[in-house]
Formats: structure tokens, C-alpha cells, sequence
């Protein structure tokens, strides 16, 4: 036993444990990961967390394309549905050892993640990596500052959504109305939703709405308020970092977004995306204030569709007194500050962010580009270049109004503050004026 | 001298063999009451530091110490209490409805008839779907347009209903899929203790002339009470933490009506980050929780005595 000892020399008896512990877990679980953009024997493994709306879609289409150019590293991308992606984004972010390597985030909830320390300064800590050809100033502003927080750039868009509002000409000609310009106000709007409300196969019963759009409680029913808010010249906080929204403004922005339902199905007081989409892809909403990027599946494909893109116009929201309606919705792509994959995860983010990505990501899965020379470019699909033109029409509606979520580490806090009330107004449990009064309270405690 | 060692060696003997026996029970407790500690106690123990602490979200440690601010802000804030009468009415529909349900169900199928084992199976169905299809799948049942519900009540002449977007009728709908879901759970339970009865009071009723509405509240119910007051108990302490079904069916809406104090501690923290507070009503949920079960116990044992 002793010689034995004597035998092993300097080592001690633990270091000898973790070496077998070491080679042990080498072999049971494969070579170490790999540095850089990978090799053959040793290829980069990236995990990215994003939106179950629009991940598997990704994995299945977008990884194979990125592989085409990099062909070792290997991306696996974790679906989480919305309500618990931000969550999880936290949790994961403060970790000791995080697991995911590139973060999809939502419009305001950057400066929440940057502020937990999670996440990378693309333009300095990529520069070395980043191809010449990138171009940063090709992005619209709008989209671009989705991920602008305190003077640092977090991350690059992905999927560049806007608020708009999608239009079945078929119900307007039916209804003896005219095809919905951008230049409908909000006035002439609301005067022609009752002749929407209309009964289209004369059975003697009503089948066909003028709207549906967010009306439950949930943390995106305030964007149509606030779309409504922004479109009369409204913001939701000053330069005091105090809520601005408790005004006239606001409270008619709140009645009209109430003021909608009496023109939506029975039941719409619940509804939310799904439903609201459901109704206008079945051809019973004449018009839905929704995300464009679902245009695709509400105007292309027939298996997800009773329409046509013929019938399906989309456009910004009914404009106010100051500005048309619109709001921004992108996800970002941004990189884990504590990734040990940083340029292969960069090079995923540039790849997809590239006007070549962006090309292929509308062309082929319907995403929107946030690239001017993208929007301006034709695309491979007809149905493409109107969409186009609206999503154009709504970064410069958005940027001009500052159409956006609360940017701020308790933005989130905020919405859901927000959709409370929206949400009480809505059912009838509060008027627009208590409504309004009491999120203001909570919103300025909040902010303080 | 010889008896004197004897009776010394004998005296130590059950002292090593106590102290044996000591430390082998503890050999094999350890390892449970370690893993108790970890999974039970460091969780509340956790909870309760973060409720009187400011939690750090880079490093989500609790940070600074502030002592009852966390359950001041949420004794004053109102949508707490609100939360908290929401849950009320929800535990005191629902509780007395899958009770009563539970065992007159069990009653009934305890009768001997055909297929009454493919019945008790089927019963299962509601408590192994998962909470969320279960919301789901009833939100497309009450559908205002499109649902079943809807559709067959217009047979009677009754409807259309908007189910999920009037606060009365959405609060009604939690409790129907909550009913729908863990009746079975009672009826399972209620089963088998009635099972369990003494027959032979039941064939000396009978001999006596006790009728079917005697034999059940003279001697069925009697016997089945410190049962139903455990069923009680049990049944209580699930549905107190129900928050899957509302988040599922009605997120909480229309405007905060279904909106239970488990969802509220779940939204505060998972969407506003209030990490602090929501321990502090976790805390506080917990507390009464407790006194309210350990009165609901204490009522189940005088019951016990009763009978």
C-alpha cells in the first residue's frame, strides 16, 4: 500500500480522482466543445432560447441554411412559448453557468436582461469578428433600436414585427365601403364598423364583424391602446421619467380601444392573438389591428388560411391627430456576456441579420427584414412587396412617434400594470377614467 | 463478586445496544431528512429570506435586509386583497360542489350494475390531462361562436352565453373545469370508504326497516363524516394552490375576476420581477394556509369524536 503510494510520486490522491473523473467525463460525453467557428472533429455547439411562435421554424429551416455557410457549428434552439419566454430568459441570464449562448428578446425587455450584466456590446466586443461587408447603418432606425440601451447596441433584429392593420376587402366591398386607405382616421374608422357588422350569406343571421383584435388580459392588449394613444400625439411617460398617460389622450385612446369590441364576435372580451387571428383567417373579421409577420399564414397559405392575398390588405393603423397607429414588435438576437462561443454565436447573429439572411428569412419562412436595401429590393414572392411597403410605412410611423413599449429594467412590470387596466376597462370592472388614474399611481411607484 | 460483574456487564450492555440502535435508525433516516431539508425546508427558508430582503436579479441573492416593507407594500396594495377574495369565492364554490358531487357520484356507482368498472376508469380521464389542454380544450367547449356548450344549451332555449368574457360566468367556468377535474379525485376516495362501511350495520338497519333515505343519513353519512372531513382537508389544500386551470382558461380576466392569489404572486413575479414581494405574499398565503388547516383538522377530529 505505502509503495503504491510512493509509486504515484507528487500526485496526490485527489488530483489522480479528478483526472479519472476528467477522462471519464471526456469519453462518456464526447470531445470538448470547440473554440471559434468550430472544425470538423471539433464542431461549436450553440444554444439558443427564442419564441415557440416562430423556433421550430428556425430549427427546421434557418439552421440547416446557416450550416450551408458554417458548416461546424451546430445550434439547437429551445422553443418557449411567450408568456414564460422572458422567465426563463431571467432565470437562465443570472445563472452561475448559463445555458443558452444567443437570447431572441422582445422589444423592451433588453434593458431588463442588459441591467443583470447578460449580455454582450455587439459593436466593441464583436468588432473583430464582424464581416466589412456588414453594414449597420442599412437598418431603419426603428428596428435597430429595439436593442439600443444606454448608448450600447445588444443586438441585431431577427424578426422585425410592426403592429398594423390587416384589411378582408372582401367584407369592405361587401359592405358597401371602400378598401381602407393609410389615410382612414380613427374618426372614419369607428363610422364604418356598424355596416361591418353584417349578416354576408343573408341566413338572417350576423356572421361577419368589423373587428378583432387584442381584448383579454394580457400583456400585448395594451399595445392597441397605446397605438390609438400614440397615434393622437400621446407618450406614455415624460422626460421626468414620469407617466404622461393619464390624460385626455389616453382616456380616449381607452374608449375607443373599448369602443371596438361593440364591433367584434361574441366573446371577444377573451380574446387574444390565437382567437383574434383565427376570426379574420376564417373571413369573419373585416379588419385585425395584429403583428404583420403573421401575414403569410392569414393571406398565403391555404392550409392556414381562408384567404387570399388578393383579399388581405395590410397597412398602418387609422391615423390620429398627430400620426397613423402603429407599434414595434422586434426580436432581437443578442449573445450571453458569459458564452464561451461568442464568435460563432456573432456569426449566427450576422448571418441571419445580413441582407442575405434577411432575404432568405422573408422569402422562405415570411420573416421581416429591418433592412432598408432589403425593403426596397424585390422579393421572390408577389405577395411580398405590398407587405413590404406597410412594414416600411410602419418603421417610419413608429420611429416618428415613438411607438414602442416602456424602455426600461421594469418595463415589464409597467405592461403588466398597463394591462390591468386596459383589461378592467375593457370588461367593464373600472371606467377608462379609474382605469387610467390607477395605473398611473402604480406606474409612477414603479418608476421611482 | 462473580454476580456483581455479571449484573455491571449486563448494565452496560443496554446502554451500547440503546446507543446502537440510536445511531443505525439515524444511518437510515439521515439520507430522507437530508433530502427533506434540501427540497422543503431550504425552499421556505429561501422564500422567507427573499421576503424581508431585496432581491438581486443579476445574482438573484437576496441583498439588503428592509425587514417588513415587502409585507407592507403588499398588505396595502389592493389587487392583494382583491386576489385573495377571488380565491375566496373560487374555494367556496368549488370545494362544497366536488364534495358533495364526489360522494353522491360515489354513492351512486357504489350500486351494483353493469359497466360500472368502465365508468370508474373513465373517471380518471379528467386528472391525468394536463391543466393547460384541460384550459384549452374547455375553452373551445365554451366558445361563444363556435363551442359545444353553446350549441347543445340552444337546444333548451338557453344561451348563447359569453362564458369567458363575463366576470360572473368566467368565475363559474373555473369552477366547472376545476369540478370536471378533481371530482374523480373524490369520487375515488369517497368510493372506498364506502366500500370500507360495516355491513353488518347496514343488513341490521335493513332487518329494522330502515328505508333508503334513513340508512343514508342515519347511517351512511354518520360514518362516512370523519371521511368527507379528510376528503375535505386533502381536497382543500390542491385547490388552494390552483392557478393552472385560470391561466389556461381565462389568464386571469376579464379584467382581474378569476384573477386567484396564486396567479397574482406567479405574475408579480414571473412578469414584473417583484421577486421580494411575491415571497412576501407567498409567505403570507402560506400563513393562512396553515391556520386554516389546522382548523379544518382540528373540526375533522371532533367529528372523529362524534362518531
Amino acid at each position: 500500500m505505502q509503495q503504491n503510494r510512493r509509486g504515484l510520486g507528487p500526485l496526490s490522491r485527489r488530483t489522480v480522482l479528478i483526472a479519472g473523473a476528467s477522462v471519464i467525463a471526456t469519453r462518456a460525453f464526447g470531445a470538448p466543445d470547440a473554440k471559434g467557428l468550430g472544425t470538423a472533429e471539433q464542431p461549436v455547439k450553440l444554444r439558443m432560447i427564442a419564441d415557440a411562435a416562430y423556433a421550430n421554424a428556425w430549427q427546421a429551416g434557418m439552421v440547416p441554411e446557416f450550416n450551408k455557410t458554417y458548416p461546424y457549428i451546430n445550434v439547437t434552439i429551445d422553443p418557449v412559448p411567450y408568456a414564460e419566454l422572458l422567465a426563463k430568459i431571467m432565470l437562465d441570464a443570472t445563472a452561475v453557468e448559463p445555458v443558452y449562448d444567443i437570447i431572441v428578446a422582445d422589444d423592451p425587455w433588453v434593458p431588463q436582461i442588459a441591467q443583470t450584466g447578460a449580455l454582450l456590446d455587439l459593436r466593441k466586443e464583436t468588432a473583430a469578428w464582424t464581416a466589412k461587408d456588414y453594414d449597420w447603418d442599412d437598418f431603419n432606425a426603428a428596428p435597430l433600436a429595439a436593442t439600443e440601451w444606454k448608448g450600447i447596441q445588444y443586438g441585431v433584429p431577427f424578426r422585425s414585427n410592426m403592429l398594423l392593420m390587416f384589411v378582408n376587402k372582401t367584407l369592405y366591398k361587401k359592405a358597401g365601403l371602400p378598401v381602407p386607405t393609410a389615410a382612414l382616421t380613427w374618426d372614419e374608422y369607428l363610422a364604418q364598423a356598424p355596416k361591418l357588422v353584417q349578416d354576408t350569406n343573408g341566413d338572417g343571421t350576423v356572421d361577419a364583424w368589423a373587428i378583432d383584435t387584442y381584448f383579454k388580459r394580457d400583456q400585448l392588449t395594451p399595445t392597441i391602446w397605446q397605438a390609438i394613444f400614440n397615434s393622437y400625439g400621446g407618450q406614455l411617460i415624460d422626460a421626468n421619467n414620469k407617466p404622461a398617460f393619464n390624460d385626455e389622450i389616453g382616456v380616449k385612446a381607452l374608449k375607443i380601444h373599448v369602443e371596438l369590441l361593440k364591433y367584434a364576435p361574441p366573446g371577444s372580451v377573451s380574446h387574444g392573438y390565437s382567437e383574434a387571428l383565427s376570426s379574420f383567417r376564417q373571413g369573419q373579421a373585416a379588419t385585425s389591428f395584429m403583428w404583420g409577420s403573421v401575414y403569410r399564414n392569414s393571406a398565403v397559405d391555404p392550409k392556414t388560411t381562408k384567404l387570399t392575398p388578393e383579399e388581405v390588405g395590410i397597412q398602418v393603423m387609422p391615423v390620429g391627430s398627430a400620426h397613423a397607429g402603429a407599434h414595434r414588435g422586434i426580436a432581437s438576437g443578442t449573445i450571453q456576456s458569459k458564452s464561451a462561443h461568442k464568435e460563432a454565436a456573432w456569426a449566427l447573429l450576422q448571418w441571419f441579420s445580413s441582407r442575405e439572411g434577411e432575404r432568405w428569412h422573408s422569402n422562405t419562412l415570411g420573416g421581416f427584414p429591418a433592412r432598408k436595401s432589403t425593403l426596397t429590393s424585390k422579393p421572390d414572392s408577389d405577395w411580398l412587396v405590398p407587405v413590404f411597403a406597410a412594414l416600411q410605412q410602419g418603421y417610419d410611423t413608429a420611429e416618428a412617434g415613438k411607438m414602442w413599449r416602456l424602455r426600461h429594467p421594469k418595463s415589464d412590470a409597467v405592461q403588466q400594470v398597463l394591462a390591468d387596466a386596459v383589461a378592467a376597462a375593457i370588461s367593464g370592472q373600472a371606467t377608462p377614467e379609474a382605469a387610467l388614474q390607477t395605473a398611473s399611481t402604480r406606474v409612477e411607484k414603479i418608476l421611482k | 463478586m462473580a454476580i456483581l460483574r455479571a449484573t455491571q456487564g449486563s448494565a452496560r450492555h443496554p446502554r451500547i445496544e440503546r446507543l446502537a440502535d440510536f445511531a443505525s435508525r439515524w444511518a437510515f433516516m439521515t439520507p430522507a431528512s437530508v433530502i427533506l431539508l434540501a427540497m422543503l425546508a431550504y425552499p421556505i427558508i429561501y422564500t422567507i429570506e427573499i421576503s424581508f430582503s431585496e432581491l438581486d436579479l443579476s445574482t438573484f441573492t437576496a441583498t439588503n435586509w428592509v425587514g417588513w416593507d415587502n409585507y407592507a407594500e403588499v398588505l396595502q396594495d389592493e389587487r392583494f386583497w382583491a386576489s385573495l377574495k377571488v380565491t375566496g369565492i373560487y374555494l367556496g364554490l368549488a370545494l362544497p360542489l366536488q364534495m358533495v358531487l364526489g360522494f353522491a357520484i360515489a354513492y351512486l356507482v357504489n350500486v351494483e350494475w353493469t359497466g360500472r368498472g368502465v365508468i370508474r376508469a373513465l373517471f380518471l380521464i379528467p386528472m391525468v390531462v394536463a391543466p393547460v389542454v384541460a384550459g384549452g380544450v374547455w375553452r373551445m367547449l365554451l366558445d361563444p361562436l363556435y363551442g359545444l356548450t353553446n350549441y347543445a344549451l340552444g337546444f333548451v332555449g338557453l344561451g348563447p352565453y359569453d362564458w369567458l368574457g363575463n366576470p360572473t360566468l368566467a368565475m363559474m367556468t373555473i369552477v366547472i373545469i376545476d369540478t370536471w377535474r378533481w371530482t374523480p379525485f373524490i369520487v375515488l376516495i369517497a368510493t372506498a370508504a364506502i366500500l370500507a362501511l360495516p355491513r353488518d350495520i347496514f343488513e341490521a338497519a335493513e332487518i329494522d326497516g330502515a328505508n333508503w333515505w334513513t340508512t343514508l343519513w342515519s347511517i351512511t353519512l354518520p360514518l362516512l363524516l370523519p371521511m368527507i372531513a379528510a376528503t375535505f382537508v386533502v381536497r382543500w389544500l390542491g385547490a388552494v394552490k390552483m392557478f393552472d386551470i385560470a391561466l389556461a382558461s381565462t389568464n386571469g380576466g376579464p379584467g382581474a375576476s378569476t384573477q386567484v392569489i396564486n396567479l397574482f404572486i406567479y405574475e408579480e413575479a414571473f412578469h414584473s420581477l417583484k421577486f421580494a414581494e411575491s415571497a412576501a405574499m407567498a409567505v403570507l398565503v402560506l400563513i393562512a394556509t396553515m391556520v386554516l388547516t389546522a382548523l379544518f383538522l382540528r373540526g375533522s377530529r371532533m367529528l372523529e369524536e362524534m362518531h
